[in-house]
């Protein structure tokens, strides 16, 4: 796994999805490379830098997400966002029946959300935390403000969530 | 190193035939494990559960109430981020705040390694045969997720196992490498504190696998002995002067442990600095007599410490 510099327009990208997250300032001073032979983006400590230039890793840092035509922060990433950010817009939370079902990769009902922002749009990607503000998943909306609340309708599709580290390690 | 092999005695052999072990392990044990009546007792039953909180998700006293609101016991031990689990109502690989990485679940003895380390902020720090990354997670959180760790797994399922552990656990300041131990030296730099806890013949944890009572085997522990050998000298030459190196196996067998410590104190400007928790490392067995530095060593036993079998060396190296 070796690791590049972004190009500028990556790191434009990158930095609107951190100040997006509410986690631009948290980040302003850490080292973000991307994978060389993928898309995805990781935190790496500065110091690791010597030893990586002289042996390539198996696996190095933190992915915090991916980076196509947007960025969609990773599981790992989207938990460090939840502990940091200081912007709730884009994070949703729901019941604790509803965490259960998030953790085996359900999607989620509006009955289930306990709060989001009445600015979100349709199609917007959010985080969910449960009832503890801890990040169990990332999702993308289907509806906007109060709609997402509309009872027995999935209003929530679930792209990741925190039950994966557990799947993938068992396949 | 060879094997040291007893004769049996009426003693060693009723044990054996009691407890269900080859003989002469027992006849092994009864010359460097302590209450040798308890001791098997205490390997018939289940071990001690710990969890270690990972600090870099929650506090000790955060989980310990999400926990106990679900109904689990738990009970402070030697060190402040390990808790005994003394009742759970589920697994405790089960509950959102695992899945989530807010704690590993580890035995004490394997924290103890890492606590002997002394680990610092934004020191350098090699991991070696580190899968499936408890103490590498555990390193990363008392470097509070700064500085580098360098984790060392040759092989490739293990290696990928580890990548979830880290990623769960949401260590970000260290680089995994499929490297044995011993090719180390590529890395070509040098450590502040190194973790060698050595692959071994695993009689510290027959409690968990029974069949290690008969499939054990002397040639095991010489095999291992080798090994840990120059994987010690690997080691020792990648810890920047004034630098710790900790060695570690869960075996209680002399041959991996104070044996393999003592060889590598006669190579000089090494020493033995002494860890709190854990009975003395012994200083002679069978016709060998060690360093007496190796009292600063740890033997840990279930039966005295409540945990799996384990041994500690911290090692300054000047």
């Amino acid at each position: 796994m070796k690791h590049r510099e972004p190009t500028r327009q990556e790191r434009t990208l990158i930095n609107r999805a951190l100040d997006r997250w509410g986690v631009f300032e948290f980040f302003h001073d850490k080292r973000i490379l991307l994978e060389k032979e993928s898309t995805k983006v990781c935190l790496l400590p500065a110091n690791l830098e010597p030893v990586l230039a002289k042996l390539e890793p198996y696996f190095a840092g933190l992915e915090i997400g991916e980076l196509k035509k947007q960025f969609t922060p990773a599981m790992p990433g989207a938990d460090l966002f939840a502990r940091v950010t200081n912007n709730g817009r884009f994070y949703i939370t729901v019941s604790e029946n509803a965490e259960k079902l998030v953790l085996y990769g359900r999607d989620i009902m509006g009955d289930s959300i306990i709060s989001a922002s009445d600015d979100l749009d349709e199609n917007e990607l959010v985080i969910v935390l449960n009832g503890k503000r801890d990040a169990i998943g990332v999702g993308r909306t289907r509806f906007a403000g109060k709609s997402l609340f509309q009872k027995e309708r999935i209003t929530v599709t679930t792209l990741l969530d925190a039950g994966l580290y557990l799947r993938e390690e068992g396949d | 190193m060879k094997t040291a092999l007893f004769p049996e005695s009426a003693e060693s052999e009723s044990l054996a035939a009691e407890y269900g072990y080859d003989s002469w392990l027992v006849s092994r044990f009864m010359r460097y494990v302590p209450d040798i009546n308890d001791f098997l007792a205490a390997m018939e039953r289940q071990p001690a559960r710990y969890l270690r909180v990972n600090e870099i998700k929650i506090s000790s006293g955060e989980l310990k109430t999400r926990l106990e609101s679900k109904g689990f016991e738990l009970e402070s031990t030697i060190l402040p981020e390990v808790f005994s689990v003394k009742k759970s109502p589920m697994s405790i690989g089960a509950t959102t705040e695992y899945m989530l990485g807010q704690y590993y679940v580890q035995d004490l003895s394997s924290c103890l390694a890492v606590d002997a380390l002394d680990a610092k902020q934004d020191q350098t720090i090699l991991d070696i045969a580190a899968a499936p990354g408890g103490k590498t997670t555990f390193i990363a959180q008392r470097m509070k997720n700064t500085g580098s760790v360098i984790a060392l797994e040759p092989n490739e399922k293990r290696a990928r196992s580890m990548t979830f552990n880290l990623a769960r656990c949401g260590v970000s300041n260290t680089a995994v490498f499929r490297l044995d131990g011993k090719d180390a030296e590529k890395l070509g730099t040098k450590f502040d504190r190194v973790l060698l806890d050595a692959p071994c013949s695993c009689e510290g944890v027959i409690a968990r696998d029974v069949t290690r009572k008969t499939s054990h085997s002397p040639g095991d522990v010489e095999y291992c002995s080798d090994r840990q050998e120059k994987l010690v000298e690997s080691a020792a030459r990648l810890v920047k002067p004034g630098g710790v190196l900790v060695y570690s196996t869960c075996s209680f067998a002399p041959e991996e442990n104070e044996m393999v410590v003592d060889s590598l104190l006669h190579s000089g400007h090494i020493s033995v600095e002494p860890i709190t928790y854990g009975s003395e490392g012994l200083t002679r067995f069978d016709d060998h007599e060690f360093s007496g530095q190796l009292k600063n060593a740890r033997r840990l036993y279930p039966h005295l410490h409540n945990t799996t079998g384990f041994f500690i060396a911290k090692l300054r190296i000047n």
